[in-house]
């Protein structure tokens, strides 16, 4: 009854095609029995029916199978007494948290529930309760909602929660795309990839996926996308054809053939295009890295056009002109193309100029790994270049892009902000715990005076080697993260919260031994909210501080909440610096080693990374805001002024936000706010 | 289904979705004696009805009977063990023999039992009654003794078992006096048994005017864990012993008709003991691994010959020709959680994955930490398998004790 676009069935194995087969009569068994039960008996038999459909689903072509029966699983009672019964009710952004879900019969009623409305939003299906347009509306915004699912692959973090399961939601989506269309989704994901590119991280290749499928989409003739997709072109030409001698994607061996023939004026034009298309996404196309392997044997002041450097970046060129060259040669080639922004960025911060910086980019290149780190290496990035060389990639990356590093779905937030502040702060020393960690498979840092190995040091927070890293966080953070939880571990019994002792250990000594929380640690009660929010405008805020801009970048723990402003949990930040933005409001600008920071934390709140004055990477919030979800802050106790004089309006605007969201289950009995009224306790 | 006047009326004792299903697709009336709780559900969808509290045992007793009696109902079917000595009640009013009820009670006490069927001359294990712990270390001693251990030779255990529980429920295995510490002094009076190694199976016989209409033998793979039907070749080789068996069995046991699920042992000399017998339908969901082999339903099944009705034409058109028209092996595994704590449920790929795999009724954990397995038969729910061949569905069932299912 229903005819079938390009779907998945076209890349079936026969022996897949088989076992689908074998569980569609299975699954037609278990529709069988459903549908011949009485109403009373049909809870038993559901299971059966679920489990069933999910494996069919997590076969190719599974989806198509299950869109096919959708009226008769419906007409059989699987949606019935669920919320699903009545699809006209449902509510697209509800789909975001049941795909997610570890619960596996939510996911696969949600899953049966999609397919069962694309049936009725193509026509197949005449439901007594939703039309056609409704379906397909519906389909378009969950599709729109769930981008991630169709072009990203499961995160580990999914892999751990959902297991096999996370592949459901991947196939149902990309089945959906097919039948749905991608023109009404490309406009969404354009404004989303632009969205995660102003925070220029260093693993692009989520991006580099959603765009390509842009760039598929708009050439496969079958898919008409209409208006849409219109800014997509700068997307895709900086990855597939930023110029013009490699406009039509030609591929790099015969773009490297072009350039031979090349005189220094087209040179120079090719060098121009490719560092503007650079700078405006922050991603580099392959044929970057052939233009500047070939310009090494001509002039630095091609090279340094082809970088798009400034007078900085450009001087920082010509002073270290070897080590430049041998970075180039060892670090750039086509399967590492970002290594070119990270170069960039790292000579226009000039970090070079400090004297151990360049001695240690020497021992970089030279470094011999071990084999452990050889082997994940290769397993994170496949073998297209040597290891070597992607951790070349690797390391210029996170100098040039310090904020930039994220934790991937792992919870070493912790050691994601120390190798962003170390990169920030003090390279020399991430150049070292890199050589450490990558020659010798063993970090060892001092707690206390007492020296912590991380070979020693059984385990950390993660509980799985995190795979989805750039290289340097790779190799680098099942070191610091078993660090990081053998100092936790030393302050067992201590009382008060670990982070007093590890914060300032752990990450340098710029960060301020003087420690503030507000909960307290055995009730989970706020604690002395108005002295500390009174102590962390003295310390911070410029106003109230004698103007003074913050040095060091300070590590600091917020309570991260969702939309609903619910308490989601602790989270490990840095704070960047204080100051006003371009509309002359205070703003605080942080790092957050999470890879997407424009979330929404409810209550009004919701954090900025862009259009702000946040520079690359940063994010920003007013300062009330900030206060509102910090938990956590250092000081210099040598620097400990007076309680800043806020005023106490401003004090219970920041208050308010607290107890409407984290804090709502805190308050104390003895602290209640008058306006809180009994139910506050 | 529309309902046959001419044919029996029958009671359901105790509450059991799969058999009320099984009745209402059925042609005989029939009503469902359930406690309280279940009012307002067979309400909700008209399941015919009658309030009754099994545990309350006092002088009111008959009035249930008395009532089924008044409604023209003509026969009670236990559907679990705590039901069947209320069943032996019932239908001894209603089919005016009290030699039923006697029976019923032989049923629900494993050392009668035992002591009944060495009566009727079969073969048992050794056995007695322990009352307290130092029974059991004196048993365990004696039982040792007799196969002339000598001290500090590893003992032969012994097996514990409720008298009045279903199958493994309350099933211990003692191998050392220090584990009989580990008992729980409310468990006691206790069966005990002495151990015998060899094959171990069970048999779901229904049984019409004293004869068997369908005898189906389930092979156990690993005792607790698994169960498959038909059984093996090599064991449906003794089928003809196993008929045997069963005939003296009903002969002891003075059986005229319904459900017997005897528990036996093969040892290695080809010598068949009696374990136990149960007047009520199996656990370990054995009704549905039948269904999905033979086709028949077994709940209907147990009606048909409950129902003194039934004519013994349609006893005979209604059970399929054993193992020639089995389609296939069907077997169950029971999982239990063999990791202290867990966290969620995850079916292992090679089992989900194997073309003999059906289906589970495993659900996440509710708790992370596992209690400790002190029994046998407590197991977290049943992973299903059907397949051609019985020596690959053995082997997988086996296989299965070395799989986590929860982590």
């Amino acid at each position: 009854m229903t005819t079938y676009g390009p779907t998945q069935d076209a890349n079936e194995t026969p022996a897949g095609n088989d076992k689908l087969v074998g569980l569609l009569a299975k699954l037609d068994e278990a529709t069988t029995l459903l549908t011949n039960s009485r109403e009373f008996a049909k809870p038993a038999k559901l299971p059966r029916v679920f489990d069933t459909a999910r494996r069919v689903l997590l076969q190719e072509g599974g989806a198509a199978a299950i869109e096919a029966r959708a009226q008769a699983l419906e007409e059989a009672g699987v949606f019935v007494g669920s919320d699903w019964e009545t699809p006209q009710y449902l509510v697209p952004s509800l789909t975001t948290h049941s795909l997610k879900s570890t619960d596996t019969n939510t996911v696969v009623i949600e899953v049966l529930s999609e397919l069962r409305l694309l049936a009725v939003a193509k026509g197949d299906y005449l439901h007594p309760l939703i039309s056609s347009e409704q379906a397909h509306h519906y389909l378009t915004q969950v599709l729109a909602l769930n981008l991630s699912l169709l072009f990203g692959t499961p995160s580990e973090a999914e892999r751990e929660s959902q297991g096999r399961l996370a592949q459901i939601p991947r196939h149902l989506f990309h089945h959906l795309a097919d039948r749905i269309g991608y023109e009404h989704i490309i406009d969404r994901l354009i404004d989303e990839i632009w969205r995660i590119l102003q925070q220029r991280p260093i693993l692009v290749e989520p991006v580099k996926q959603m765009i390509t499928q842009i760039a598929i989409c708009q050439a496969n003739p079958e898919i008409d996308l209409g208006v849409s997709g219109q800014g997509a072109d700068r997307l895709v030409s900086s990855l597939f054809g930023p110029t013009q001698a490699c406009r039509e994607d030609p591929g790099v061996e015969v773009y490297r053939e072009r350039l031979v023939s090349m005189d220094s004026s087209a040179l120079q034009s090719e060098a121009t295009g490719f560092a503007r298309a650079m700078h405006d996404t922050g991603l580099v196309s392959p044929y970057h890295t052939v233009l500047l392997r070939h310009l090494l044997d001509h002039s630095d002041h091609l090279l340094s056009e082809a970088l798009g450097l400034s007078s900085t970046g450009r001087d920082c060129l010509l002073c270290y002109h070897e080590l430049v060259h041998a970075l180039i040669r060892a670090g750039v080639h086509p399967t590492t193309p970002q290594a070119v922004y990270g170069l960039t960025l790292t000579l226009e911060r000039g970090i070079l100029y400090q004297p151990p910086v360049a001695p240690a980019m020497w021992r970089q290149l030279g470094l011999s790994l071990s084999e452990w780190s050889k082997a994940r290496l290769n397993l994170a990035f496949g073998d297209s270049v040597s290891p070597r060389a992607r951790l070349v990639e690797g390391v210029l990356c996170v100098l040039g892009l310090p904020l930039g590093v994220g934790q991937g779905n792992n919870p070493t937030c912790q050691s994601a902000r120390a190798l962003s502040m170390w990169a920030y702060n003090d390279p020399d020393y991430l150049l070292q715990m890199v050589a450490w960690a990558a020659r010798d498979d063993d970090i060892i840092m001092h707690f206390e005076g007492m020296p912590l190995s991380s070979m020693a040091s059984l385990s950390g927070v993660a509980t799985e080697l995190p795979m989805d890293l750039d290289p340097v966080s790779l190799i680098v953070v099942p070191h610091l993260d078993r660090i990081y939880a053998e100092m936790v571990r030393r302050c067992i019994g201590r009382e008060g919260d670990p982070h007093r002792w590890v914060n300032p250990e752990f990450h340098g000594w710029w960060s301020g031994r003087g420690f503030r929380i507000n909960v307290d640690v055995a009730t989970g009660q706020l604690d002395e909210l108005d002295a500390f929010l009174r102590h962390f405008y003295a310390s911070y805020h410029p106003y109230y501080n004698g103007n003074q801009p913050l040095i060091h970048p300070q590590p600091a723990g917020i309570a991260v909440t969702d939309s609903a402003a619910r308490f989601i949990g602790w989270h490990a930040i840095t704070i960047l610096r204080v100051s006003l933005d371009p509309d002359d409001v205070m703003r605080v600008y942080f790092f957050n080693p999470n890879n997407d920071s424009g979330q929404d934390w409810g209550d009004g709140i919701q954090v900025s990374t862009a259009r702000h004055g946040e520079r690359f990477g940063e994010s920003s919030l007013p300062f009330e805001e900030f206060a509102s979800r910090l938990y956590i802050f250092h000081y210099d106790p040598l620097e400990r002024g007076e309680l800043a004089e806020i005023t106490q309006q401003e004090l219970d605007r920041v208050i308010g936000h607290i107890h409407r969201s984290w804090g709502a289950n805190r308050i104390p009995p003895t602290n209640l706010q008058a306006s809180m009224g009994p139910e506050g306790a | 289904m529309k309902k046959d006047p001419n044919k029996g009326y029958i009671a359901l004792l105790g509450w059991s979705l799969n058999a009320i299903e099984a009745a209402e697709n059925f042609d005989r009336r029939y009503v469902v004696v359930a406690p309280e709780w279940a009012e307002e559900y067979c309400q909700k969808h008209d399941i015919p009805y009658v309030p009754w509290n099994f545990e309350r045992l006092n002088d009111r007793s008959m009035e249930i009977a008395e009532t089924l009696q008044k409604m023209g109902v003509d026969v009670a079917i236990p559907l679990y063990e705590e039901t069947v000595e209320w069943a032996g009640a019932v239908n001894s009013l209603l089919l005016d023999s009290p030699r039923i009820y006697g029976q019923s009670l032989l049923m629900r006490d494993k050392a009668l039992m035992k002591r009944r069927a060495q009566l009727g001359g079969i073969r048992v294990g050794i056995f007695e009654e322990a009352h307290d712990k130092e029974d059991v270390v004196r048993f365990l001693k004696r039982v040792n003794q007799t196969l002339l251990k000598l001290d500090g030779d590893p003992n032969d255990p012994i097996h514990l078992k409720a008298f009045d529980k279903a199958g493994c429920l309350g099933h211990r295995v003692i191998r050392t006096p220090d584990e009989v510490d580990t008992i729980p002094e409310e468990e006691f009076p206790v069966l005990m048994e002495s151990h015998l190694d060899g094959w171990e199976f069970a048999v779901e016989a229904w049984i019409h005017n004293g004869k068997i209409a369908f005898l189906n033998i389930s092979e156990y793979v690993t005792l607790g864990y698994s169960v498959f039907v038909p059984a093996s070749p090599e064991l449906e080789k003794y089928r003809p012993q196993i008929v045997a068996q069963i005939e003296k069995l009903i002969k002891a046991f003075d059986i005229d008709f319904g459900l017997i699920h005897p528990e036996y042992f093969v040892t290695s000399d080809n010598e068949m003991y009696f374990g136990e017998v149960a007047y009520r339908p199996p656990g370990f969901k054995v009704f549905e691994l039948l269904e999905r082999v033979y086709g028949f339903n077994a709940y209907q099944a147990t009606m048909l010959v409950f129902d003194p009705k039934t004519t013994e034409e349609e006893v005979k058109a209604f059970f399929p020709k054993e193992i020639v028209d089995a389609n296939g092996y069907a077997g169950c595994f029971g999982v239990y959680p063999r990791r202290r704590v867990v966290s969620k449920l995850e079916i292992p790929e090679e089992v989900e994955d194997h073309p003999y795999f059906e289906s589970h009724e495993l659900n996440a954990p509710a708790e992370e930490t596992v209690t400790k397995r002190t029994a046998f038969g407590t197991h977290w729910g049943l992973i299903y398998f059907k397949g051609e061949d019985a020596h690959t569905l053995r082997d997988l069932l086996k296989h299965q004790e070395e799989l986590d299912f929860y982590v």
